[in-house]
């Protein structure tokens, strides 16, 4: 998602990388194509300015490396001042001692509020809490539909009272409800409003001289310009907030906002919303951010990914030898439909490192084409007979013609499914874990 | 004000207009091209002139820049019109096909709004809603409804009751999920077959606080279908909208409307110099 920053300082950087020793019009240079590339990425001008500034002061006083090309040294020295301002640990959602704990979504119009409510629930509620949503959006039509209909796809229950009910009362008589109903955690969805609207940040402000709000979260859209900062600055000084929930991750905005918003009020970057699933919702990570930023991909985000979509146990019978050693076409079939449980192929592509993924990105292009190809492989597989599939190696040019044909694919696509399947044999042979996994991508 | 003080030196003469632009949106690119039309000036251009000249210069070279024909959305009075609305997630197609419809019932139009957001969680009734408040009639249909067929169902619909215009909402989509382009492409065919003498315009929506992601935007969005004009909307808040700035000038896509407000009827026609202007301000 930062893949075209990454592959912008990549270039930069490649050039000094080349010559083997640094200068001052190199850093100059570098730095005035860092600052293109962070303007590109949406980052504040202001920010970027003190940006350059710190990366110039660093750079000029760092001394040559004898382990590390320039070009290394100085991606060293950006990443360092990157993480720096990012932050340096994750967040989560502050819950009270005191129950419940009432989370309140504010922003702009089109953010991604109402989305984010039921995503939050969703994820509370996986973690064993019993949350509710309230409907505190009387203004867009049909927005209590929309979180009411969220709600029921999280199972998590709605409060509404309604479009003619004060904001102020929906929210007492919900903390009520909450306490009636054993609810440890409350969740409101706001109306849209521009920073600059002063009779709906007065809402605010009135709802949370009333009652206690624990956790005052800004959801921001990804894909904003330098107007971000003055936005979250706003919203801060006017009522106060305790972090951010960032929005539309899933798409190619560089995401420079994370920068902006980071540097102007320090507050933690709590989540990341990356789909349009309930499910997608992440726990933002400073450091994987800076990495991505640098092009050096988000690889453990995917392999946790792929984690994720395997049970414990899955993974204790994969990791066992017997099963390494008879792994067979129809388990080969069985981690294909894994593959696409994970989501959609374009997601996983977009967390990989971009300086390997120069084949994929054409494949990316082509998102459709990648996912025939896997119903391609299907079809492959279900035309062989069980021997086939249990014994791979018996499969000689006559069998393997007779597979293209019944599965309306070509020799040479049988030939390069076996290919494949030999491959990730050999990977499973050396054991099954993070780290090979890891070496696979890498 | 930048324009307040008289600037005499170039080189803060430059970095506050580099300051003004890039705050705007405009991006880094553009900015350097209109940076570049400054430097070829002599210093003693930027002593004989007082900010007011400044200014005035500045607004020709961005009118010069982009395209200033073709910004009016023209009905056909021959054929059936479609209006569809496409844009990704929250840029606020759905409002805007309710302000739109508002605009056109005013000018006397016979309309029809179909809600192909079938995705959305209460996209259908909030444009349902807004109808209501503009006082036009909208296509019956349900939610997870195959938005092409709702388009099919709108179309056999208009012509039925001899409609003159259909706007269609669709879905918000990000550019960069293939299927979902895919399907935009798919109602764009329905329509071609149902009515291929229809005169079919899509209009793809921005929102004034979107980032240089929006070039990318309207490149995707324009490779998949034409894009005949765009619509900026939420000009209320501070953000400028410079990127639509850089996608005409780029990709020779006028705007068409401004959108400002809640109320149905915050909508202007787009005035190329009064968007610079603003862009200025």
């Amino acid at each position: 998602m930062l893949g075209i920053l990454s592959e912008k300082l990549q270039n930069i950087l490649g050039k000094i990388k080349n010559k083997g020793k640094i200068t001052e019009k190199d850093i100059d240079q570098s730095l005035r194509e860092i600052k293109l590339a962070l303007l590109e990425a949406d980052v504040n001008y202001k920010v970027v300015k003190e940006f350059i500034s710190k990366i110039k002061q660093k750079a000029s006083q760092a001394e040559l490396s004898k382990a590390l090309t320039p070009g290394q040294q100085m991606i060293k020295i950006t990443h360092g001042v990157l993480t720096e301002i990012l932050g340096d640990s994750q967040s989560k959602v502050g819950i009270s001692t005191e129950k419940p704990t009432i989370i309140l979504l504010v922003g702009l119009q089109g953010s991604g509020k109402t989305t984010t409510a039921a995503k939050l629930a969703f994820q509370l509620k996986g973690q064993g809490h019993n949350p509710v949503l309230v409907a505190g959006d009387k203004i867009r039509p049909a927005a209590i539909e929309q979180l009411q209909i969220m709600g029921k796809k999280a199972d998590v229950d709605v409060y509404s009272r309604g479009v003619n009910e004060k904001t102020i009362n929906t929210i007492n008589t919900a903390i009520q409800f909450a306490n009636d109903n054993k609810k440890d955690i409350i969740i409101i969805d706001t109306a849209g409003r521009l920073h600059i609207d002063k009779n709906l940040i007065q809402e605010i402000k009135d709802i949370k001289e009333k009652i206690i709000v624990h956790e005052t979260l800004l959801v921001l859209d990804s894909l904003m310009g330098q107007d971000a900062l003055q936005v979250a600055n706003t919203f801060n000084k006017e009522i106060g907030l305790n972090g951010y929930i960032l929005t539309k991750l899933d798409g190619d905005a560089r995401g420079g906002v994370t920068l902006s918003i980071k540097s102007v009020t320090a507050l933690p970057i709590k989540f990341i919303g990356t789909g349009e699933k309930l499910n997608d919702l992440e726990t933002f990570y400073p450091d994987r951010m800076s990495s991505r930023i640098l092009g050096m991909g988000d690889t453990v985000g995917l392999i946790e990914k792929i984690e994720a979509s395997y049970d414990r146990n899955e993974l204790k019978k994969m990791s066992k030898k017997e099963f390494r050693e008879q792994f067979n076409l129809d388990d080969f079939h069985e981690q294909l439909k894994r593959v696409q449980n994970m989501g959609s192929v374009e997601k996983i592509f977009n967390m990989l490192p971009t300086q390997n993924i120069g084949f994929l990105k054409n494949m990316n292009k082509n998102i459709d084409g990648s996912e025939k190809e896997i119903d391609k492989v299907e079809a492959m597989i279900c035309s062989m007979t069980k021997k086939e599939k249990f014994q791979p190696e018996i499969i000689n040019g006559s069998r393997r013609r007779r597979i293209a044909r019944g599965s309306g694919t070509s020799v040479s696509d049988v030939n390069r499914l076996l290919k494949q399947f030999f491959k990730m044999k050999k990977i499973l042979k050396h054991g099954f874990n993070k780290e090979s996994l890891a070496s696979f991508i890498r | 004000m930048l324009f307040t003080d008289a600037v005499k030196d170039k080189t803060s003469f430059l970095e506050k207009i580099e300051e003004l632009l890039i705050l705007s949106d405009i991006g880094p690119k553009t900015t350097g091209e209109i940076l570049d039309k400054f430097q070829e000036m002599d210093l003693h251009y930027f002593r004989a002139n007082n900010f007011d000249n400044f200014k005035n210069h500045l607004k020709e070279i961005l009118i010069s820049m982009i395209p200033t024909q073709n910004t009016a959305i023209e009905l056909d009075s021959n054929f059936l019109n479609i209006i569809m609305i496409v844009g990704v997630n929250g840029t606020g197609k759905t409002s805007f096909a309710g302000k739109l419809a508002y605009y056109f019932k005013n000018k006397g139009e016979k309309l029809l709004l179909v809600p192909a957001d079938t995705y959305r969680a209460g996209a259908i009734n909030q444009l349902n809603l807004l109808a209501n408040n503009a006082g036009v009639e909208i296509l019956k249909t349900s939610e997870g409804a195959d938005p092409a067929s709702v388009v099919f169902d709108g179309l056999q619909s208009a012509i039925a009751k001899k409609k003159n215009l259909l706007i269609v909402d669709t879905a918000g989509r990000l550019h960069t999920y293939n299927n979902l382009m895919k399907e935009l492409e798919k109602i764009k065919r329905v329509i071609n077959k149902v009515s291929p003498n229809a005169s079919l315009k899509t209009i793809l929506v921005i929102d004034a606080t979107t980032g240089q992601n929006g070039l990318a935007q309207a490149v995707n969005f324009k490779e998949s279908l034409d894009i005949c004009n765009i619509a900026l909307t939420k000009l209320d808040g501070t953000a400028k909208g410079g990127i639509v700035f850089t996608i005409q000038k780029e990709l020779h896509i006028p705007v068409a409307f401004i959108t400002f407000g809640e109320n149905i009827n915050d909508l202007s026609e787009y005035k190329p110099d009064k968007f610079i202007e603003a862009l200025l301000d």
